[in-house]
Order: C-alpha cells, then structure tokens, then sequence
C-alpha cells in the first residue's frame, strides 16, 4: 500500500474529526487527496505532530469532539519519541495517532529510518498505548474503524510503502491561514 | 494535611502562571523552578508533580507542541522550564508557536548567571536573552532587583501581552539573591 492510497482510506474516514499531519510529503499529499479546513498541516515542525495532537487531545477533553487523529510518519515519530511515553503517561482518552511507517525518511531521499529493525508499535504498547495494526486497504479500514471505537491512546501502526505520490504540488499555504481556518473548523465543534 | 508555603518568589509566579490564564501548564523539571512546580500543583489540588491541569513533560520541544496547541481549541497553555532548554525548543518555537500565530507563555529559570556552580553551562545560558530576540520571541526579564509582587504581575501581565500578541511570550526569571535557588 501506497502513503497516497492510505490518506485517501484515512481522509474518508476522518471528515468530522480534527487531523494533525506531520510535515512535507505526508501533509502535501493529504492535501492534494482532500484539502479541508479540518486537518491541520505542520509544514516544517519536525516530529511534533504527535504532540500537538496530544496538547488538542486534552483540550477537547470535555468537549464534543470524538477523536483526535494524528497522521504521523515513522522518521517524525522517531525525532520526537517522547509522544510515546508522554502520551502513556498523561493518557489522553481521545487521542489517536495512526503511524504511516515506510522505515524511510520519504521527504529525505528515503534514507533508512530504524523502523526497518524495530517494531514502533510494540514499542507504543510497552509505553501504554492500545496499539492497532493495518498493511493493506482492507485492514487499515477495519483497524481504523476499531482504533476509532477504543479508548485513547491509541497507536494505529500502519505498514506501507516507501515512495512519495509522483506530482503533488507543494504546499505554499501561510501556515497562519492553516491554522485560523483549522481552529475556526474546530470551534463549530468543541 | 496542608502544604507548606513555597518560598516568596516561587509563590509569586506560580500565582502569576493561573492569573495569567492558563489552562493547562506543562513543565521540564529544573530545580530552580521545583518550589514553582510545588506550589502549582498544591494549588490544583494535585501531589507528587501532578493535577489535572499541571504535568511533567521530558522534553522542551515537546512541550511547546503540546501546550503550543490548546489555542487552536480556544484554550491558553504555560510551560515552566529551564532556560538551557531553549537549546532543544527553538524550531518547535519558530516553525509551529510563531509560525503559526499560537499564544504561549513559557516561564524558564536561568542558569549560567550569578551564582552559577557549573563551569559549562554558561557557554548556552548567556546567549539565550541574544538568540530568543533573535528569533523574534518576546522576553521579560526577573531578577532580584524587584520584588514577589512585581514577579507575580509580570508572569500575569506576559501572559495577556502573548493573547495580545498571538505569539508566543518567554519570561526569564533570574532566581540569584532571591529566596529562591539559583542554580
């Protein structure tokens, strides 16, 4: 499975939640399949996707808001490991993070990431996470709709190809306007 | 059982941190800033370095993501830290709180200063006051020259001037000849 075919499965399936998308391929590629006011794309904050989704996790707590989804790739989450036990730890029930893992950098020459030789989602569950796991359209749409229904946090550890989408544009928006347009989507609902 | 009260200027911005309308408040231990970290938690009737609105993070870049975020929800976020940390938060300050137009306010003790025992970690700590103007982030600073008072209103004040402002707000507090611990 392509990064491109499991946003399209994940774009389907988050329409009413907030999304945060780490930075470069994965962000221009969920925009060019489904640019909406609902995802929130991170254009050059390495790693961080993981905890904003966390920060917005505990602010919507009490609100009604069902789940908040990260769509984070296995090079970001490896710059900033300590989403895994900072999510264990505060346990943000409607946090959900699915993990695009290709073991590449794909927005850097496709460089080998650790994730070859380690399994980040067991390493999710040694950190407290329920963990979910999906390798093709079929089982990324059934673990989706599981990951959606459990308490948080919730690891969806989906393998996937390496490669970017050939001829997605960049995406050159001012991340000001991503970010009022995302928080006004969000007030309607919280 | 009641907690003992934290020493005066601690006291001051802890109580500037809740004034200054914070929601949730995130922290990276230093122990300059532990009497803070006290008094915060006492007063959201938490123990052991937690409450429902006070917790641990390992990480300072970490933190700015997740208390970076809560105005995209309509909430206000703190973080407490050492300064040194700036050296690991300043592209998540720069490419998401700033970039992004995200109030926050970040209150960091200093080390490297008067008072300072480690022979190396000035080499950072001096430079940070430079590198945070540098980058655009506005700072405050505290130092024994003014008292409790004027700490707690400042903490207060930095948090409005971050909402005013849509940025994110530092504040220095220089803890040497307070009665507080300066490195």
């Amino acid at each position: 499975m392509r990064r491109v075919e499991a946003l399209e499965i994940l774009a389907d399936a988050t329409a009413d939640l907030p999304v945060v998308v780490t930075c470069a391929a994965t962000s221009r590629e969920l925009a060019a399949v489904a640019d909406r006011p609902n995802h929130l794309y991170l254009l050059d904050a390495m790693g961080l996707a993981g905890s904003v989704a966390t920060g917005l996790a505990l602010a919507v707590a009490d609100a009604p808001v069902e789940r908040v989804v990260a769509i984070e790739g296995d090079g970001s989450l490896l710059m900033n490991p300590n989403v895994l036990p900072t999510g264990g730890h505060l346990r943000p029930r409607k946090l959900l993070m699915v993990l695009l893992d290709n073991a590449v950098y794909g927005s850097t020459a496709d460089l080998p990431t650790y994730a070859a030789g380690l399994d980040l989602g067991g390493v999710a569950a040694a950190c407290g996470w329920a963990v979910r796991r999906a390798d093709d359209p079929g089982t990324l749409r059934r673990a989706f709709a599981e990951a959606r229904a459990a308490d948080g946090p919730v690891l969806l550890h989906v393998r996937i190809a390496p490669g970017n989408a050939p001829d997605v544009p960049r995406l050159l928006e001012d991340p000001v306007v991503l970010g009022r347009r995302f928080r006004d989507w969000l007030a309607e609902r919280a | 059982m009641t907690s003992p009260e934290p020493p005066a200027y601690a006291g001051a911005v802890a109580r500037g941190l809740w004034d200054a309308g914070a929601d949730l408040i995130g922290y990276v231990p230093s122990a300059s800033v532990a009497p803070v970290i006290d008094a915060l938690v006492a007063a959201d009737g938490g123990a052991r370095g937690s409450s429902a609105r006070v917790f641990p993070l390992s990480r300072e870049e970490e933190a700015m993501g997740v208390l970076g975020a809560l105005p995209l929800a309509g909430g206000f976020g703190a973080v407490v830290m050492q300064d040194n940390g700036f050296g690991n938060a300043l592209t998540a300050l720069t490419t998401f709180n700033a970039a992004y137009h995200l109030p926050l306010l970040v209150v960091a003790n200093t080390r490297g200063g008067l008072g300072e025992y480690n022979s190396m970690i000035h080499t950072f700590g001096q430079h940070v006051p430079g590198l945070l103007d540098r980058v655009g982030l506005r700072t405050f600073e505290l130092d024994r020259r003014s008292g409790p008072e004027d700490w707690h209103a400042v903490v207060a004040e930095a948090g409005a001037h971050a909402r005013m402002t849509f940025r994110p707000v530092v504040v220095l507090a220089h803890f040497w000849a307070t009665d507080g611990r300066g490195a």
